[in-house]
């Protein structure tokens, strides 16, 4: 594995980049301007995607670099801009259907990053990965996981949806490009496009929401229609 | 205990007395500076100190001894806490191991703690509203505060301030080290808080808003000057922690010379500027925000203390 023979360089510009994307997904959960949010979530992006590349250059997978400028273009760039042109038309500016304070909500991500750090020392152990950058990329990867799903939850605003979801997938990506580097392009071509639909998807719903309801939080979506 | 140690124990203490209002005044300056105003030059807080000396006492009917008291205990309490920090030396002078990091925060919530009894004991409406403010402010600072100091123990496996300093002196790794780097942005925003100077703060002090300035609107003359001395310490006090333990830990006197305690003070100035830029820059960037968004820059506060403290257990 490339994890058990890395340099102490390698391994702490990998946990300066994790810990940069973990922070950004914090300045997500914090902020109240739909804006913000969207500049968080390129920000992250970029992180991600200058990881892929640090790894592709440490563990020689020339590969990486490819995935690298897609994670730029597509994440960084093309999904940011799609999100953005969403929010300008709907002329919300600002997540107003918060069901959590966004300073509660930064206390109780941290303490779901206590949880993911417990966890990940369990299955650090249980996988027998006793080296600190791998316990990182787990804490890192599994915290953006809880805190996307903590964005799901406590905001209603569809934009804010979408972006919940896409930090999920940040967060999964970051963890396999620390600690599985090297899957085939294929797949990371396909989760590409996956996320172009699902934001094209959103882009639609949201659409028809506004015709149909006038507003576009999930909290008036309470009512099963045949 | 040499006779040498126990002089810089008093310099230790005399550089806090005398280079706090300097401190102020620089800020102030800057501020002005930022606002496109001349300003009253960075040896005001002096002439304010010497004017509020020379004036006569008068207290309000409804106040009782607190009133009298407060301001020698909080001038003490700043007197108190320079022992126990590295202001001048690297190295812990006789007196250092009075208390620990833990200690010195008590002695510095003491003297505001004293200060909020005494702007709820005139009865006056702005005393209340002020005391019940940093009331509100301190009871979510607080838990930060021993969060960071809890954060600094596990990095350095001590309690004292002498050993972080050392520690961070002797090593780059632990100074780019995550776990620092969140601690010092964490301290940074209790400096804000501590200081007055968030942006929930106004910077023009005698206003509606006011949080600090409130409890003590009531006292004038030496009074007022011993209090307005002891806000401008614990600023310094709080600035010599923030950088002599945090940020800056270089420049101290290691040999313990005159010319090297002489030296330090000024590196102290120096350093003291750097942090003071940043701050007034912050203060006067960002837009004044309404009281209630308070919680914010504090939760934000203790997430980096708490991610400072998953930091020290993965290294």
């Amino acid at each position: 594995m490339l994890i058990e023979r890395l340099s102490p360089l390698a391994s702490s510009l990998f946990s300066l980049l994790a810990i940069i994307s973990l922070l950004l997904s914090f300045v997500m959960l914090g902020s109240r301007w739909l804006k913000n949010y969207l500049y968080a979530f390129a920000a992250e992006s970029w992180a991600i995607a200058a990881l892929s590349a640090a790894v592709g250059f440490y563990g020689s997978y020339p590969e990486l670099y490819l995935i690298a400028i897609l994670t730029l273009l597509f994440r960084g760039l093309l999904l940011p801009y799609l999100i953005w042109r969403i929010i300008q038309r709907l002329s919300v500016d600002r997540e107003i259907h918060e069901i959590l304070q966004p300073a509660s909500a930064l206390v109780v991500g941290a303490l779901s990053v206590m949880f993911a750090l417990a966890v990940s020392y369990r299955v650090g152990t249980a996988l027998h990965l006793e080296l600190t950058v791998a316990v990182l990329a787990l804490t890192v990867m599994l915290s953006i996981k809880l805190i996307g799903f903590l964005m799901l939850a406590v905001r209603h605003e569809a934009i804010s949806q979408i972006l919940g979801l896409l930090v999920l997938e940040n967060g999964i990506f970051l963890g396999s490009q620390i600690l599985v580097p090297g899957m085939p392009l294929l797949i990371e071509l396909v989760i590409l496009f996956d996320l172009l639909i699902v934001v094209a998807c959103f882009g639609v719903l949201v659409g028809y929401l506004m015709t149909h309801i006038g507003s576009t939080s999930a909290l008036r979506l309470n009512r099963l229609v045949g | 205990m040499s006779a040498r140690d126990i002089l810089l124990q008093i310099a230790q203490v005399a550089a806090v007395v005398f280079l706090a209002p300097l401190i102020q005044g620089i800020i102030l300056q800057f501020e002005e500076r930022v606002e496109r105003g001349r300003g009253p030059g960075i040896f005001q807080p002096y002439r304010d100190l010497w004017k509020l000396f020379h004036k006569q006492i008068v207290v309000p009917q409804t106040a009782s001894w607190l009133f009298w008291v407060t301001p020698v205990i909080a001038f003490t309490c700043m007197l108190t806490v320079p022992l126990l920090i590295p202001v001048l030396t690297s190295f812990p002078l006789p007196l250092s191991d009075m208390g620990d990091i833990l200690g010195g925060g008590l002695i510095l919530t003491l003297g505001s703690f004293m200060i909020i009894l005494a702007g709820l004991d005139t009865a006056s409406a702005n005393g209340g509203i002020g005391s019940s403010r940093a009331a509100m402010l301190s009871i979510l600072a607080e838990p930060t505060l021993i969060l960071v100091f809890v954060g600094i123990t596990l990095l350095a496996k001590a309690m004292l301030p002498f050993v972080v300093n050392h520690l961070l002196v002797a090593s780059w790794a632990v100074y780019w080290s995550p776990a620092h780097l969140f601690l010092v942005a964490a301290f940074f925003i209790l400096l804000l808080v501590e200081t007055d100077r968030m942006p929930i703060h106004s910077s023009t002090h005698i206003e509606v808003y006011m949080i600090e300035e409130g409890r003590i609107l009531e006292y004038c003359g030496p009074l007022l000057a011993l209090l307005k001395w002891a806000s401008a310490m614990k600023q310094f006090i709080l600035y010599t922690i923030f950088c002599n333990v945090l940020v800056l830990p270089w420049g101290l006197s290691i040999a313990g010379g005159a010319l090297g305690a002489l030296g330090a003070a000024a590196g102290l100035i120096v350093k003291f500027t750097l942090v003071a830029g940043v701050v007034v820059f912050v203060e006067t960037a960002q837009s004044r925000l309404r009281f209630y968004r308070y919680q914010e820059p504090l939760a934000a506060s203790f997430l980096l203390a708490v991610l400072a403290i998953t930091g020290t257990q993965l290294s």
